[in-house]
Protein backbone atom coordinates (compact mmCIF):
# COMPACT_ATOMS: atom_id res chain seq x y z
CA UNK A 1 0.00 0.00 0.00
CA UNK A 2 1.30 3.43 0.39
CA UNK A 3 3.16 5.37 -2.91
CA UNK A 4 3.99 3.08 -5.55
CA UNK A 5 1.72 1.69 -8.63
CA UNK A 6 -1.02 -0.86 -7.09
CA UNK A 7 0.36 -4.22 -8.18
CA UNK A 8 -3.18 -5.42 -9.84
CA UNK A 9 -3.25 -2.66 -12.37
CA UNK A 10 -3.94 -2.95 -15.89
CA UNK A 11 -3.54 -0.63 -17.73
CA UNK A 12 -5.40 -1.97 -20.99
CA UNK A 13 -8.32 0.09 -22.59
CA UNK A 14 -9.94 3.19 -21.05
CA UNK A 15 -10.57 3.41 -17.33
CA UNK A 16 -14.55 4.08 -17.93
CA UNK A 17 -15.77 3.84 -20.99
CA UNK A 18 -19.87 4.80 -21.50
CA UNK A 19 -21.89 4.85 -24.89
CA UNK A 20 -25.42 5.85 -25.44
CA UNK A 21 -26.01 5.73 -21.71
CA UNK A 22 -29.59 6.44 -21.02
CA UNK A 23 -31.82 6.00 -17.68
CA UNK A 24 -35.45 7.02 -17.60
CA UNK A 25 -36.97 7.06 -14.14
CA UNK A 26 -40.94 7.15 -15.18
CA UNK A 27 -41.40 9.58 -17.49
CA UNK A 28 -37.92 11.82 -16.02
CA UNK A 29 -35.07 11.19 -18.78
CA UNK A 30 -32.33 11.60 -16.21
CA UNK A 31 -29.63 11.00 -18.65
CA UNK A 32 -30.71 11.13 -22.44
CA UNK A 33 -27.14 9.47 -24.30
CA UNK A 34 -24.40 10.35 -22.74
CA UNK A 35 -21.00 8.75 -24.57
CA UNK A 36 -17.44 9.02 -22.92
CA UNK A 37 -14.21 7.87 -22.62
CA UNK A 38 -11.98 8.57 -19.48
CA UNK A 39 -8.54 7.75 -20.01
CA UNK A 40 -6.43 5.65 -17.05
CA UNK A 41 -4.42 7.78 -14.95
CA UNK A 42 -6.00 11.18 -15.67
CA UNK A 43 -8.22 13.31 -13.52
CA UNK A 44 -11.31 13.54 -15.40
CA UNK A 45 -14.06 16.36 -14.62
CA UNK A 46 -17.56 15.79 -14.56
CA UNK A 47 -19.50 19.10 -14.61
CA UNK A 48 -23.18 20.51 -14.41
CA UNK A 49 -25.68 22.52 -13.00
CA UNK A 50 -27.93 20.69 -10.15
CA UNK A 51 -29.65 18.35 -11.89
CA UNK A 52 -27.91 18.21 -14.84
CA UNK A 53 -27.69 14.57 -14.53
CA UNK A 54 -24.10 13.56 -12.90
CA UNK A 55 -24.70 11.46 -9.69
CA UNK A 56 -27.05 9.24 -11.62
CA UNK A 57 -24.64 9.16 -14.26
CA UNK A 58 -22.05 7.86 -11.56
CA UNK A 59 -24.63 5.57 -10.01
CA UNK A 60 -24.67 3.42 -13.18
CA UNK A 61 -21.51 3.22 -13.03
CA UNK A 62 -21.22 1.48 -9.44
CA UNK A 63 -24.44 -0.68 -10.51
CA UNK A 64 -26.54 1.12 -7.94
CA UNK A 65 -29.00 1.73 -10.75
CA UNK A 66 -29.42 -0.08 -13.67
CA UNK A 67 -29.30 1.84 -17.33
CA UNK A 68 -32.49 2.43 -19.36
CA UNK A 69 -30.38 1.59 -22.74
CA UNK A 70 -26.33 1.79 -22.94
CA UNK A 71 -23.22 0.13 -22.57
CA UNK A 72 -21.00 1.29 -19.80
CA UNK A 73 -16.92 -0.12 -19.01
CA UNK A 74 -15.19 0.05 -16.02
CA UNK A 75 -11.63 -0.66 -15.82
CA UNK A 76 -12.76 -3.52 -18.33
CA UNK A 77 -15.57 -4.75 -16.42
CA UNK A 78 -19.10 -4.75 -16.86
CA UNK A 79 -20.51 -3.24 -13.40
CA UNK A 80 -23.42 -5.28 -13.46
CA UNK A 81 -22.20 -8.70 -14.48
CA UNK A 82 -18.79 -8.37 -12.98
CA UNK A 83 -20.11 -5.29 -9.88
CA UNK A 84 -18.16 -7.19 -6.75
CA UNK A 85 -14.58 -7.16 -8.64
CA UNK A 86 -15.18 -3.82 -9.82
CA UNK A 87 -16.10 -2.05 -6.83
CA UNK A 88 -13.18 -4.03 -4.81
CA UNK A 89 -11.23 -1.95 -7.47
CA UNK A 90 -12.79 1.60 -6.95
CA UNK A 91 -13.89 3.96 -4.61
CA UNK A 92 -16.83 6.05 -4.33
CA UNK A 93 -17.65 9.07 -2.30
CA UNK A 94 -21.55 9.60 -3.05
CA UNK A 95 -22.33 13.47 -3.03
CA UNK A 96 -24.89 13.32 -0.42
CA UNK A 97 -23.60 11.64 2.38
CA UNK A 98 -26.05 9.41 4.81
CA UNK A 99 -23.82 8.05 7.15
CA UNK A 100 -24.66 5.81 10.21
CA UNK A 101 -25.47 8.02 12.63
CA UNK A 102 -24.32 6.01 15.61
CA UNK A 103 -21.36 5.19 14.02
CA UNK A 104 -17.59 6.62 14.64
CA UNK A 105 -15.42 7.81 11.83
CA UNK A 106 -12.72 4.80 13.18
CA UNK A 107 -15.83 2.12 13.56
CA UNK A 108 -17.25 3.04 9.92
CA UNK A 109 -14.11 2.75 8.79
CA UNK A 110 -13.34 -0.79 10.19
CA UNK A 111 -17.14 -1.38 9.06
CA UNK A 112 -16.06 -0.66 5.19
CA UNK A 113 -12.87 -2.34 5.82
CA UNK A 114 -13.91 -5.46 6.91
CA UNK A 115 -16.02 -5.41 3.75
CA UNK A 116 -13.26 -4.43 1.42
CA UNK A 117 -11.04 -7.35 2.74
CA UNK A 118 -8.44 -5.44 5.22
CA UNK A 119 -7.63 -1.62 6.62
CA UNK A 120 -4.44 0.50 6.50
CA UNK A 121 -4.74 1.75 9.90
CA UNK A 122 -1.72 3.68 9.56
CA UNK A 123 -2.76 5.32 5.86
CA UNK A 124 -6.28 5.61 8.24
CA UNK A 125 -4.52 7.75 10.74
CA UNK A 126 -2.48 9.37 8.33
CA UNK A 127 -5.22 10.79 6.52
CA UNK A 128 -7.09 11.64 9.72
CA UNK A 129 -4.46 14.08 10.86
CA UNK A 130 -4.32 15.63 7.57
CA UNK A 131 -7.67 15.97 6.94
CA UNK A 132 -8.23 17.53 10.64
CA UNK A 133 -10.46 14.51 11.69
CA UNK A 134 -11.66 13.29 15.15
CA UNK A 135 -11.87 9.48 14.52
CA UNK A 136 -13.37 8.82 17.59
CA UNK A 137 -16.76 11.16 16.97
CA UNK A 138 -19.97 9.45 16.31
CA UNK A 139 -21.56 10.56 12.66
CA UNK A 140 -24.74 12.09 14.52
CA UNK A 141 -22.28 14.54 16.41
CA UNK A 142 -20.17 15.79 13.11
CA UNK A 143 -20.90 19.12 11.29
CA UNK A 144 -21.72 18.47 7.66
CA UNK A 145 -18.19 19.89 6.41
CA UNK A 146 -16.52 16.95 8.93
CA UNK A 147 -18.89 14.14 7.59
CA UNK A 148 -17.47 15.20 4.06
CA UNK A 149 -14.10 14.56 5.45
CA UNK A 150 -15.46 11.03 6.79
CA UNK A 151 -16.01 10.10 3.29
CA UNK A 152 -12.94 11.40 1.77
CA UNK A 153 -11.07 9.38 4.26
CA UNK A 154 -12.74 6.66 3.25
CA UNK A 155 -12.37 7.21 -0.17
CA UNK A 156 -8.87 8.17 -0.43
CA UNK A 157 -8.50 4.91 2.11
CA UNK A 158 -9.18 2.25 0.20
CA UNK A 159 -6.21 1.44 -2.30
CA UNK A 160 -8.13 2.00 -4.86
CA UNK A 161 -7.46 2.21 -8.86
CA UNK A 162 -10.29 4.62 -9.59
CA UNK A 163 -11.91 6.96 -7.56
CA UNK A 164 -15.26 8.00 -8.20
CA UNK A 165 -15.96 11.51 -6.35
CA UNK A 166 -19.56 12.66 -6.23
CA UNK A 167 -19.08 16.62 -5.10
CA UNK A 168 -16.57 16.18 -2.73
CA UNK A 169 -15.86 19.33 -1.83
CA UNK A 170 -19.29 20.39 -1.08
CA UNK A 171 -19.00 22.08 2.38
CA UNK A 172 -15.54 21.84 3.25
CA UNK A 173 -13.55 25.33 4.08
CA UNK A 174 -10.99 26.53 1.74
CA UNK A 175 -8.28 24.96 3.47
CA UNK A 176 -9.35 21.76 3.75
CA UNK A 177 -10.16 22.30 0.10
CA UNK A 178 -6.37 22.97 -1.10
CA UNK A 179 -5.95 19.58 1.39
CA UNK A 180 -8.34 17.74 -1.12
CA UNK A 181 -6.14 18.78 -4.26
CA UNK A 182 -3.42 17.37 -3.20
CA UNK A 183 -4.96 14.20 -2.16
CA UNK A 184 -6.19 13.82 -5.70
CA UNK A 185 -2.80 14.88 -6.95
CA UNK A 186 -0.71 12.82 -4.89
CA UNK A 187 -3.50 9.96 -6.18
CA UNK A 188 -2.69 10.94 -9.69
CA UNK A 189 0.95 11.03 -9.10
CA UNK A 190 0.46 7.15 -7.84
CA UNK A 191 -1.38 6.00 -11.03
CA UNK A 192 -5.09 5.99 -10.00
CA UNK A 193 -7.99 7.65 -12.13
CA UNK A 194 -10.32 9.81 -10.98
CA UNK A 195 -13.56 10.68 -11.77
CA UNK A 196 -14.43 13.66 -10.31
CA UNK A 197 -17.90 15.42 -10.04
CA UNK A 198 -18.66 18.91 -9.79
CA UNK A 199 -21.03 22.43 -10.56
CA UNK A 200 -18.35 24.74 -9.46
CA UNK A 201 -15.96 25.47 -12.65
CA UNK A 202 -12.64 26.60 -10.30
CA UNK A 203 -12.51 23.01 -8.42
CA UNK A 204 -12.81 21.09 -11.36
CA UNK A 205 -10.07 23.59 -13.18
CA UNK A 206 -7.49 22.87 -10.68
CA UNK A 207 -8.20 19.22 -10.17
CA UNK A 208 -9.01 17.75 -13.37
CA UNK A 209 -6.89 17.26 -16.56
CA UNK A 210 -10.19 16.89 -19.12
CA UNK A 211 -13.43 17.57 -18.51
CA UNK A 212 -17.21 16.98 -19.69
CA UNK A 213 -19.65 19.56 -19.55
CA UNK A 214 -22.99 18.21 -18.67
CA UNK A 215 -26.62 19.55 -18.78
CA UNK A 216 -30.13 18.28 -19.14
CA UNK A 217 -28.48 14.73 -19.68
CA UNK A 218 -26.33 14.83 -22.18
CA UNK A 219 -22.77 15.85 -23.05
CA UNK A 220 -22.83 19.39 -24.28
CA UNK A 221 -18.25 19.50 -24.44
CA UNK A 222 -15.88 17.18 -23.58
CA UNK A 223 -12.06 18.78 -24.27
CA UNK A 224 -8.98 19.67 -22.35
CA UNK A 225 -9.46 21.97 -19.16
CA UNK A 226 -7.65 24.80 -20.92
CA UNK A 227 -10.12 24.53 -23.61
CA UNK A 228 -12.98 25.00 -21.44
CA UNK A 229 -11.41 28.43 -19.58
CA UNK A 230 -11.44 29.67 -22.56
CA UNK A 231 -14.92 29.12 -23.76
CA UNK A 232 -16.13 30.03 -19.67
CA UNK A 233 -17.60 33.83 -18.81
CA UNK A 234 -16.34 35.42 -16.03
CA UNK A 235 -17.95 38.49 -14.08
CA UNK A 236 -15.84 41.53 -14.09
CA UNK A 237 -16.04 44.17 -11.32
CA UNK A 238 -14.08 47.38 -11.44
CA UNK A 239 -13.92 50.40 -9.14
CA UNK A 240 -11.90 53.52 -9.91
CA UNK A 241 -10.76 56.67 -8.35
CA UNK A 242 -12.81 58.78 -10.42
CA UNK A 243 -15.42 58.04 -12.96
CA UNK A 244 -15.18 54.92 -15.02
CA UNK A 245 -13.87 55.26 -19.18
CA UNK A 246 -16.90 53.96 -20.30
CA UNK A 247 -16.28 54.48 -23.47
CA UNK A 248 -13.20 53.17 -23.64
CA UNK A 249 -14.44 49.64 -22.10
CA UNK A 250 -17.73 49.74 -24.25
CA UNK A 251 -15.90 49.41 -27.45
CA UNK A 252 -13.60 46.29 -26.14
CA UNK A 253 -14.66 43.16 -28.05
CA UNK A 254 -14.68 40.53 -25.17
CA UNK A 255 -17.28 42.61 -22.49
CA UNK A 256 -20.80 42.35 -22.73
CA UNK A 257 -23.86 43.56 -20.55
CA UNK A 258 -22.30 46.59 -19.24
CA UNK A 259 -23.27 48.79 -15.89
CA UNK A 260 -21.67 51.92 -14.74
CA UNK A 261 -23.03 53.37 -11.28
CA UNK A 262 -20.57 55.89 -9.58
CA UNK A 263 -16.99 54.68 -9.87
CA UNK A 264 -17.85 50.98 -10.13
CA UNK A 265 -17.97 49.10 -13.79
CA UNK A 266 -19.23 46.07 -13.92
CA UNK A 267 -19.76 43.54 -17.00
CA UNK A 268 -19.57 40.03 -17.96
CA UNK A 269 -15.88 38.84 -19.66
CA UNK A 270 -16.40 36.39 -22.57
CA UNK A 271 -12.38 35.55 -24.20
CA UNK A 272 -8.75 37.05 -23.07
CA UNK A 273 -8.71 39.47 -20.22
CA UNK A 274 -5.55 41.17 -21.72
CA UNK A 275 -7.47 43.85 -23.64
CA UNK A 276 -9.28 45.05 -20.70
CA UNK A 277 -6.21 44.85 -18.40
CA UNK A 278 -4.52 47.23 -21.01
CA UNK A 279 -7.47 49.52 -20.80
CA UNK A 280 -7.32 49.38 -16.88
CA UNK A 281 -3.74 50.09 -16.71
CA UNK A 282 -4.25 53.86 -17.99
CA UNK A 283 -6.41 54.48 -15.51
CA UNK A 284 -6.40 54.94 -11.52
CA UNK A 285 -8.16 51.76 -10.52
CA UNK A 286 -9.09 51.33 -6.81
CA UNK A 287 -9.79 47.67 -6.76
CA UNK A 288 -10.63 44.72 -9.01
CA UNK A 289 -12.53 41.86 -8.78
CA UNK A 290 -12.93 38.53 -11.65
CA UNK A 291 -15.02 35.93 -10.54
CA UNK A 292 -17.03 32.85 -11.41
CA UNK A 293 -20.75 32.95 -11.80
CA UNK A 294 -22.51 29.97 -11.76
CA UNK A 295 -22.24 27.35 -14.45
CA UNK A 296 -25.63 28.34 -16.34
CA UNK A 297 -24.30 31.32 -16.48
CA UNK A 298 -20.52 30.83 -17.29
CA UNK A 299 -21.42 28.39 -20.02
CA UNK A 300 -24.59 30.74 -21.53
CA UNK A 301 -23.62 30.95 -24.90
CA UNK A 302 -23.16 26.67 -24.79
CA UNK A 303 -26.17 26.16 -23.21
CA UNK A 304 -28.63 28.37 -24.90
CA UNK A 305 -27.09 27.28 -28.16
CA UNK A 306 -28.30 22.92 -26.85
CA UNK A 307 -31.53 24.25 -25.64
CA UNK B 1 -16.74 -16.57 8.50
CA UNK B 2 -15.07 -13.90 6.74
CA UNK B 3 -14.60 -10.81 7.88
CA UNK B 4 -17.25 -9.87 5.12
CA UNK B 5 -19.82 -11.97 6.37
CA UNK B 6 -19.34 -11.00 9.73
CA UNK B 7 -19.97 -7.32 8.96
CA UNK B 8 -22.92 -8.26 6.91
CA UNK B 9 -24.76 -10.12 9.71
CA UNK B 10 -23.43 -8.85 12.46
CA UNK B 11 -23.11 -4.97 11.60
CA UNK B 12 -26.99 -4.43 11.20
CA UNK B 13 -27.64 -6.80 13.41
CA UNK B 14 -25.83 -4.45 16.44
CA UNK B 15 -27.41 -1.38 14.89
CA UNK B 16 -31.01 -2.67 16.05
CA UNK B 17 -29.21 -3.53 19.85
CA UNK B 18 -31.31 -0.51 21.60
CA UNK B 19 -34.79 -1.47 19.97
CA UNK B 20 -33.71 -5.27 20.50
CA UNK B 21 -33.65 -4.48 24.02
CA UNK B 22 -36.14 -2.74 24.14
CA UNK B 23 -38.81 -5.52 22.85
CA UNK B 24 -37.02 -8.44 25.10
CA UNK B 25 -37.70 -5.78 28.24
CA UNK B 26 -41.20 -5.23 27.47
CA UNK B 27 -42.22 -8.88 26.37
CA UNK B 28 -40.16 -10.35 29.60
CA UNK B 29 -42.06 -7.41 31.47
CA UNK B 30 -45.28 -8.12 29.62
CA UNK B 31 -45.03 -12.13 29.98
CA UNK B 32 -43.56 -12.36 34.01
CA UNK B 33 -46.55 -9.88 34.84
CA UNK B 34 -48.76 -11.95 33.23
CA UNK B 35 -48.15 -14.80 35.03
CA UNK B 36 -47.76 -13.18 38.63
CA UNK B 37 -52.06 -12.75 38.81
CA UNK B 38 -51.66 -16.23 38.21
CA UNK B 39 -52.48 -17.22 42.14
CA UNK B 40 -55.19 -14.45 41.63
CA UNK B 41 -57.20 -16.21 39.18
CA UNK B 42 -56.46 -20.28 40.51
CA UNK B 43 -59.35 -22.01 40.96
CA UNK B 44 -61.19 -18.97 41.32
CA UNK B 45 -64.82 -19.60 39.77
CA UNK B 46 -66.00 -15.86 39.90
CA UNK B 47 -64.14 -14.79 36.74
CA UNK B 48 -64.85 -17.94 34.91
CA UNK B 49 -68.79 -17.57 35.59
CA UNK B 50 -68.56 -14.14 34.64
CA UNK B 51 -66.76 -15.38 30.98
CA UNK B 52 -69.59 -17.70 30.32
CA UNK B 53 -72.03 -14.94 30.64
CA UNK B 54 -69.98 -13.35 27.75
CA UNK B 55 -71.60 -14.46 23.97
CA UNK B 56 -69.62 -17.46 22.86
CA UNK B 57 -67.82 -15.88 19.87
CA UNK B 58 -66.16 -13.66 21.91
CA UNK B 59 -64.97 -16.13 23.93
CA UNK B 60 -63.67 -17.90 21.19
CA UNK B 61 -62.23 -15.29 19.62
CA UNK B 62 -60.17 -13.65 22.42
CA UNK B 63 -59.12 -17.51 23.72
CA UNK B 64 -61.11 -17.35 27.20
CA UNK B 65 -62.46 -20.49 27.27
CA UNK B 66 -60.75 -22.16 30.19
CA UNK B 67 -59.71 -19.30 31.82
CA UNK B 68 -59.50 -20.62 35.43
CA UNK B 69 -56.91 -23.51 34.12
CA UNK B 70 -53.42 -22.88 33.64
CA UNK B 71 -53.69 -23.52 29.85
CA UNK B 72 -56.60 -21.62 29.50
CA UNK B 73 -55.03 -18.66 31.35
CA UNK B 74 -52.14 -18.75 29.37
CA UNK B 75 -53.84 -19.08 26.44
CA UNK B 76 -56.49 -16.11 27.19
CA UNK B 77 -53.94 -13.79 28.68
CA UNK B 78 -50.75 -14.09 26.36
CA UNK B 79 -50.86 -16.79 23.68
CA UNK B 80 -53.59 -16.20 21.81
CA UNK B 81 -53.35 -12.68 20.49
CA UNK B 82 -50.87 -10.34 22.44
CA UNK B 83 -47.83 -12.62 22.38
CA UNK B 84 -48.18 -14.27 18.64
CA UNK B 85 -49.18 -10.31 17.77
CA UNK B 86 -45.70 -8.75 19.16
CA UNK B 87 -43.90 -11.23 17.75
CA UNK B 88 -45.39 -10.23 14.60
CA UNK B 89 -45.38 -6.78 15.15
CA UNK B 90 -41.39 -6.94 15.82
CA UNK B 91 -40.81 -8.93 12.56
CA UNK B 92 -42.44 -5.97 10.86
CA UNK B 93 -40.46 -3.65 12.69
CA UNK B 94 -37.11 -5.03 12.76
CA UNK B 95 -37.28 -5.48 8.77
CA UNK B 96 -38.50 -1.93 8.39
CA UNK B 97 -35.25 -0.27 9.98
CA UNK B 98 -32.61 -2.73 8.95
CA UNK B 99 -33.47 -2.94 5.54
CA UNK B 100 -36.51 -0.12 4.04
CA UNK B 101 -36.24 2.53 6.08
CA UNK B 102 -32.12 2.45 5.43
CA UNK B 103 -32.92 2.40 2.20
CA UNK B 104 -35.03 5.19 2.06
CA UNK B 105 -32.71 7.38 4.30
CA UNK B 106 -30.31 6.90 1.31
CA UNK B 107 -27.53 4.78 4.25
CA UNK B 108 -27.28 1.51 1.88
CA UNK B 109 -25.22 2.91 -1.06
CA UNK B 110 -21.91 3.64 0.78
CA UNK B 111 -22.71 -0.45 1.54
CA UNK B 112 -23.30 -1.05 -2.10
CA UNK B 113 -20.52 0.67 -3.29
CA UNK B 114 -17.82 -1.73 -1.55
CA UNK B 115 -17.12 -5.22 -3.22
CA UNK B 116 -20.52 -7.14 -1.75
CA UNK B 117 -23.22 -8.32 -4.01
CA UNK B 118 -26.57 -6.89 -3.54
CA UNK B 119 -27.70 -10.72 -2.64
CA UNK B 120 -25.25 -11.28 -0.22
CA UNK B 121 -25.70 -7.57 0.98
CA UNK B 122 -29.79 -8.27 1.98
CA UNK B 123 -29.63 -11.82 2.70
CA UNK B 124 -26.75 -10.99 5.31
CA UNK B 125 -29.52 -7.91 6.61
CA UNK B 126 -32.10 -10.87 6.75
CA UNK B 127 -30.33 -13.34 8.76
CA UNK B 128 -30.23 -10.31 11.47
CA UNK B 129 -33.62 -10.01 11.30
CA UNK B 130 -34.62 -13.75 11.80
CA UNK B 131 -31.31 -13.07 14.93
CA UNK B 132 -33.20 -10.51 16.32
CA UNK B 133 -37.00 -12.86 16.45
CA UNK B 134 -34.85 -15.80 17.67
CA UNK B 135 -33.37 -13.64 20.76
CA UNK B 136 -36.98 -12.56 21.67
CA UNK B 137 -37.77 -16.33 21.57
CA UNK B 138 -35.43 -17.29 23.88
CA UNK B 139 -36.27 -14.33 26.04
CA UNK B 140 -39.88 -15.38 26.11
CA UNK B 141 -39.57 -18.73 26.77
CA UNK B 142 -36.78 -17.95 29.81
CA UNK B 143 -39.43 -15.72 30.88
CA UNK B 144 -42.21 -18.03 31.10
CA UNK B 145 -40.57 -21.12 32.42
CA UNK B 146 -39.06 -19.04 35.26
CA UNK B 147 -41.98 -16.89 35.87
CA UNK B 148 -44.12 -20.12 36.09
CA UNK B 149 -41.79 -21.72 38.29
CA UNK B 150 -41.76 -18.80 39.98
CA UNK B 151 -46.28 -18.16 40.66
CA UNK B 152 -46.39 -22.09 40.82
CA UNK B 153 -48.51 -22.10 37.82
CA UNK B 154 -48.54 -25.75 36.57
CA UNK B 155 -48.71 -26.71 33.03
CA UNK B 156 -46.71 -29.15 31.02
CA UNK B 157 -43.34 -27.59 29.65
CA UNK B 158 -43.26 -29.12 26.40
CA UNK B 159 -46.33 -27.51 24.99
CA UNK B 160 -45.41 -24.02 26.09
CA UNK B 161 -42.54 -24.22 24.57
CA UNK B 162 -44.36 -25.33 21.55
CA UNK B 163 -46.84 -22.75 21.81
CA UNK B 164 -43.77 -19.90 22.24
CA UNK B 165 -41.90 -21.45 19.54
CA UNK B 166 -44.93 -21.54 17.32
CA UNK B 167 -45.84 -17.75 18.18
CA UNK B 168 -41.78 -17.14 17.23
CA UNK B 169 -42.36 -18.70 13.52
CA UNK B 170 -45.44 -16.87 13.12
CA UNK B 171 -42.84 -13.41 13.85
CA UNK B 172 -40.81 -14.95 11.57
CA UNK B 173 -43.21 -14.87 8.61
CA UNK B 174 -44.34 -11.39 8.76
CA UNK B 175 -40.32 -10.85 8.78
CA UNK B 176 -39.97 -12.77 5.75
CA UNK B 177 -43.12 -11.26 4.58
CA UNK B 178 -41.63 -7.81 5.03
CA UNK B 179 -38.13 -8.09 3.68
CA UNK B 180 -40.07 -9.52 0.46
CA UNK B 181 -41.83 -6.11 0.40
CA UNK B 182 -38.88 -4.12 1.15
CA UNK B 183 -36.47 -6.12 -1.26
CA UNK B 184 -39.07 -4.73 -3.90
CA UNK B 185 -38.84 -1.42 -3.40
CA UNK B 186 -37.81 1.05 -0.58
CA UNK B 187 -41.03 2.19 0.86
CA UNK B 188 -41.16 1.70 4.65
CA UNK B 189 -45.07 3.24 4.44
CA UNK B 190 -45.79 0.50 1.98
CA UNK B 191 -43.78 -2.13 4.37
CA UNK B 192 -45.67 -1.33 7.52
CA UNK B 193 -48.84 -1.32 5.67
CA UNK B 194 -48.59 -4.67 4.18
CA UNK B 195 -46.99 -6.19 7.60
CA UNK B 196 -49.87 -4.65 9.52
CA UNK B 197 -52.46 -5.42 7.13
CA UNK B 198 -51.50 -9.06 7.14
CA UNK B 199 -51.10 -9.79 10.75
CA UNK B 200 -54.48 -8.16 11.58
CA UNK B 201 -56.31 -9.62 8.73
CA UNK B 202 -54.87 -13.05 9.71
CA UNK B 203 -55.86 -12.48 13.01
CA UNK B 204 -59.27 -11.64 11.95
CA UNK B 205 -59.77 -14.64 9.53
CA UNK B 206 -58.67 -17.35 11.92
CA UNK B 207 -60.70 -15.75 15.09
CA UNK B 208 -64.02 -14.96 13.17
CA UNK B 209 -64.08 -17.32 10.20
CA UNK B 210 -64.76 -20.71 12.65
CA UNK B 211 -68.03 -18.45 13.84
CA UNK B 212 -69.66 -19.08 10.99
CA UNK B 213 -70.07 -22.63 8.92
CA UNK B 214 -69.62 -20.89 5.16
CA UNK B 215 -66.73 -19.25 6.29
CA UNK B 216 -64.92 -21.78 8.79
CA UNK B 217 -63.36 -23.75 6.21
CA UNK B 218 -61.03 -20.67 5.09
CA UNK B 219 -59.99 -20.06 8.55
CA UNK B 220 -56.60 -22.38 7.56
CA UNK B 221 -56.10 -19.92 5.05
CA UNK B 222 -54.60 -17.60 8.38
CA UNK B 223 -50.98 -17.59 9.19
CA UNK B 224 -52.35 -17.64 12.46
CA UNK B 225 -54.49 -20.81 12.33
CA UNK B 226 -51.23 -22.53 11.19
CA UNK B 227 -49.89 -21.20 14.35
CA UNK B 228 -52.32 -21.79 16.88
CA UNK B 229 -55.01 -23.89 15.08
CA UNK B 230 -54.16 -27.08 17.13
CA UNK B 231 -54.95 -25.01 20.75
CA UNK B 232 -51.61 -25.77 21.59
CA UNK B 233 -51.02 -25.21 24.61
CA UNK B 234 -53.36 -28.29 25.71
CA UNK B 235 -52.81 -30.18 22.91
CA UNK B 236 -49.82 -29.56 21.19
CA UNK B 237 -48.76 -29.36 17.56
CA UNK B 238 -47.71 -31.06 14.33
CA UNK B 239 -44.31 -30.78 13.29
CA UNK B 240 -46.04 -28.85 10.16
CA UNK B 241 -47.05 -26.15 11.66
CA UNK B 242 -43.43 -24.95 12.34
CA UNK B 243 -42.43 -26.37 9.09
CA UNK B 244 -44.60 -24.55 6.90
CA UNK B 245 -44.71 -21.50 9.02
CA UNK B 246 -40.79 -21.17 8.87
CA UNK B 247 -40.89 -22.23 5.45
CA UNK B 248 -42.72 -19.73 3.89
CA UNK B 249 -41.21 -16.78 5.54
CA UNK B 250 -37.71 -17.94 4.47
CA UNK B 251 -39.44 -18.26 1.07
CA UNK B 252 -40.70 -14.57 0.80
CA UNK B 253 -37.08 -12.85 2.31
CA UNK B 254 -35.46 -15.13 -0.64
CA UNK B 255 -37.80 -13.81 -2.82
CA UNK B 256 -36.92 -10.24 -1.21
CA UNK B 257 -33.39 -11.07 -1.93
CA UNK B 258 -34.16 -12.05 -5.63
CA UNK B 259 -35.95 -8.71 -6.18
CA UNK B 260 -33.26 -6.96 -4.31
CA UNK B 261 -30.99 -7.72 -6.80
CA UNK B 262 -32.70 -6.73 -10.08
CA UNK B 263 -33.83 -2.99 -9.04
CA UNK B 264 -32.40 0.53 -8.63
CA UNK B 265 -31.00 1.37 -4.81
CA UNK B 266 -32.46 4.65 -3.50
CA UNK B 267 -30.33 7.36 -2.87
CA UNK B 268 -30.58 10.29 -0.49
Amino acid sequence: MGVGVPTHMSLEGPAIRIEGLVKDYGAVHAVRGIDLEVRRGEVFGFLGPNGAGKTTTIRCLLDLLRPTAGRITVLGLDPRRDGIALRGRLAYMPGELRLPERLTAAGLAAAIGRLRGGLDTRRRDELAARLDLDLDRRMRDLSSGNRRKVALLLAFLADAELLVLDEPTNGLDPLMQREFLHLVREARERGTTVFLSSHVLSEVQRAADRVAVLRNGKVLVLGGVEELRRRARQRVEVWFEGPPPAQELAVLPSLTDPHVEDHRFAAILAGPIQPLLEVLARHPVVSLLVEEPDLEEAFLDLFEAAS
Amino acid sequence: MSGRWVELVFGPFRASWRAGLGWSIGLALLVVSTVAFWPAFRGSSGISQAIDQLPAPVVQAFGLQGFGTPAGYLRGGLYELVVPLLFAAAGIMFANTAIASEEDAGRLELYLAQPVSRTAFLAGRSVAVFGWVLVLTVVVLISQLASDAMFGLQIETGRVIATIVLCAVLGAFHAGLCIAVAGAAARPGRLLSVGFSVAYAGYLVRALFSLSDVLAPWRHLSPWDWALGSDPLVNGAEAWRFGLLAATGVLLAVAGVVAFARRDIRSA
